[in-house]
């Protein structure tokens, strides 16, 4: 009797911390957009919000981390057939692959903004070299979008690939032969062997990352300021400069509304295979 | 024969240009903070490589910088960060692994939602509840903040590394005499001590990269992170290339150490339930 509670004393504090630092805020979030100091249950904060470019900052949310999870997967399912295989300076090369995993977003974004500075940027150097023209990397909004998206694969590919790899250990060798055998090229192979074995890794990674692209932060912050104009930046701006709070709260909640139903996307699709 | 010849030449040059990729922009960082600044921010046209190597740039800048704040307060929340994992984490970590399997994936199910939470959705509650308990900008209240981010990865490394000792080892210990948490902390954390260390470390890296929590609950008294996205919104290059030096040059050591750990199956870990 006593014996079966002893593990939940055990988990006791982790859960009491989650509840108190993240469930219970989360709510608290959550309720106080639905507020105003004049009054209760109201949807003025998100009224204002939609006139403050809410619509503009969930699009541009979604682009980017459609966009940004696009080539993250691409280079991924790349580095990660490359890895698979046996070749010399293997080990070199992942220690090196994974090093964008640890460096700071902060610093991957001061990077960046120096690679893609309008005047004196290290990019259009490059270009300079092939004879190419210079660019404008922010001269229109899909290259604002590309700029943010490239820097933030750059941190996040090794991630998805690492876990793409994982998937791809587990699947037997035996089957590549036995496919090769029957004829099936690498593509043929990538799509009926590779792609239905790795559902479930592909779920995790899209989760993973799919979630914490709903959340980039710094990294816009830093690339192009408060426009154009995310969920985050937004609820940020909102918190930092505003008098009312309440804006910030409604447009987390938004944030919140769309990772969540992302993440039960997935799932829910993972399930249905 | 020839076939695969050809796909090895493939293999190398993606790697080639992968390898490329990932350097890049490091290399960016290493030239602003090494090469006299007529070569860099001074340029139209950056140059490529070092025009010559100067140590002035980052002596300029923490002499004119407080470096030595920042970096002790990012240190002190990450060592505190890496601790509250292994206090909270290792109870909770056994607690799983001694639950029936339907109990246990609901819980890892509720740790998995924690990282789903926005950081900022969390953050901007919290830093009203932070303000009166006296933990707004203050060490203690960022890493217990950062924890959340921290916490749930942790849990899942500490049962893998769990689950890998023999059960016989543990019932072995009680049928000696040994109590519960003596099993627990002198037997089962010392054979468990790569799992735990490498929760520790990767603990210590994700606060000290750790920026929403950051910007929200410790404006005032800012970690490095903070410190170098302020210097760049401010341009002051060259204060923020040497901050990001110092930022980024731990956290490539460590990965490298973690290499072995950082492994798609941990980094999945849990989620596969």
């Amino acid at each position: 009797m006593k014996e079966k509670y002893i593990p939940f004393l055990f988990l006791l504090p982790a859960l009491l911390y989650v509840a108190y630092f993240s469930f219970y805020p989360t709510a608290s979030a959550v309720y106080q957009s639905f507020q105003t100091p004049h009054a209760h249950f109201v949807l003025s904060n998100y009224k204002g919000l939609l006139y403050f470019g809410l619509s503009e900052a969930i699009l541009n949310t979604l682009f980017l981390s459609a966009g940004a999870l696009a080539i993250q997967f691409a280079v991924a399912f790349v580095v990660s057939s490359v890895l698979i295989r046996e070749f010399r300076g293997k080990s070199v090369f992942t220690a090196l692959f994974v090093i964008p995993f640890g460096v700071a977003t902060v610093v991957a974004g001061f990077s960046f903004s120096n690679i893609f500075a309008t005047t004196g940027g290290y990019a259009n150097s490059l270009l300079r070299i092939f004879g190419l023209p210079p660019l404008n990397w922010y001269s229109s909004w899909g290259m604002d979008m590309l700029t943010i998206m490239v820097s933030d694969s750059w941190k996040n590919t090794p991630i998805v690939a690492l876990i793409l790899l994982a998937g791809m250990t587990s699947i037997s060798p035996e089957i590549y032969k036995a496919a090769a055998l029957d004829g099936a090229g690498p593509l043929r192979r990538f799509i009926h062997i590779t792609l239905p074995n790795l559902k479930g890794y592909i779920a995790i990674a899209l989760v993973i990352r799919g979630v914490s692209e709903f959340n980039i932060f710094a990294l816009p912050l830093i690339l192009v300021g408060y426009r154009p104009v995310f969920l985050t930046t937004m609820t940020y701006e909102f918190y930092s400069t505003t008098a009312s709070v309440y804006y910030s709260y409604a447009a987390a909640t938004v944030l919140l509304a769309f990772v969540l139903a992302f993440s039960l996307l997935v799932i829910k699709m993972r399930e249905n295979h | 024969m020839n076939n695969s010849k050809l796909s090895r030449t493939g293999l190398y040059i993606v790697i080639f240009l992968v390898s490329l990729a990932v350097i890049y922009p490091l290399y960016v960082l290493f030239l602003i903070a090494f090469s006299p600044v007529r070569y860099t921010l001074d340029a139209r046209y950056p140059l490529q490589y070092p025009g010559g190597l100067t140590l002035t740039n980052l002596l300029t800048a923490f002499k004119g910088f407080n470096l030595v704040g920042p970096a002790l307060r990012s240190i002190e929340t990450a060592f505190l960060v890496g601790a509250i994992a292994l206090v909270i984490g290792i109870p909770a970590a056994y607690g799983l692994s001694k639950l029936p399997r339907r109990q246990a994936n609901t819980i890892t199910t509720l740790l998995f939602l924690v990282n789903m939470l926005p950081a900022i959705v969390i953050a901007i509650p919290i830093s009203a509840q932070f303000i009166s308990a006296h933990l707004y900008n203050t060490v203690p209240g960022l890493a217990l903040a950062q924890e959340l981010v921290v916490l749930p990865l942790s849990v899942f490394l500490l049962l893998g590394a769990f689950d890998s000792i023999p059960r016989d080892l543990e019932y072995q210990a009680r049928v000696d005499g040994a109590g519960l948490l003596r099993t627990v902390y002198l037997i089962l954390v010392p054979l468990a001590k790569a799992g735990v260390v490498s929760t520790f470390l990767l603990a210590w890296m994700m606060s000290w990269d750790e920026f929403t929590f950051a910007v929200i609950l410790s404006p005032i008294n800012p970690t490095l992170p903070i410190v170098i996205y302020e210097n760049i919104t401010r341009g002051n290059i060259l204060a923020s290339s040497a901050f990001a030096l110092i930022l980024t040059l731990p956290v490539v050591v460590m990965t490298m150490l973690l290499q072995r750990y950082l492994k798609g199956e941990f980094l999945a870990g849990g989620l596969n339930g």
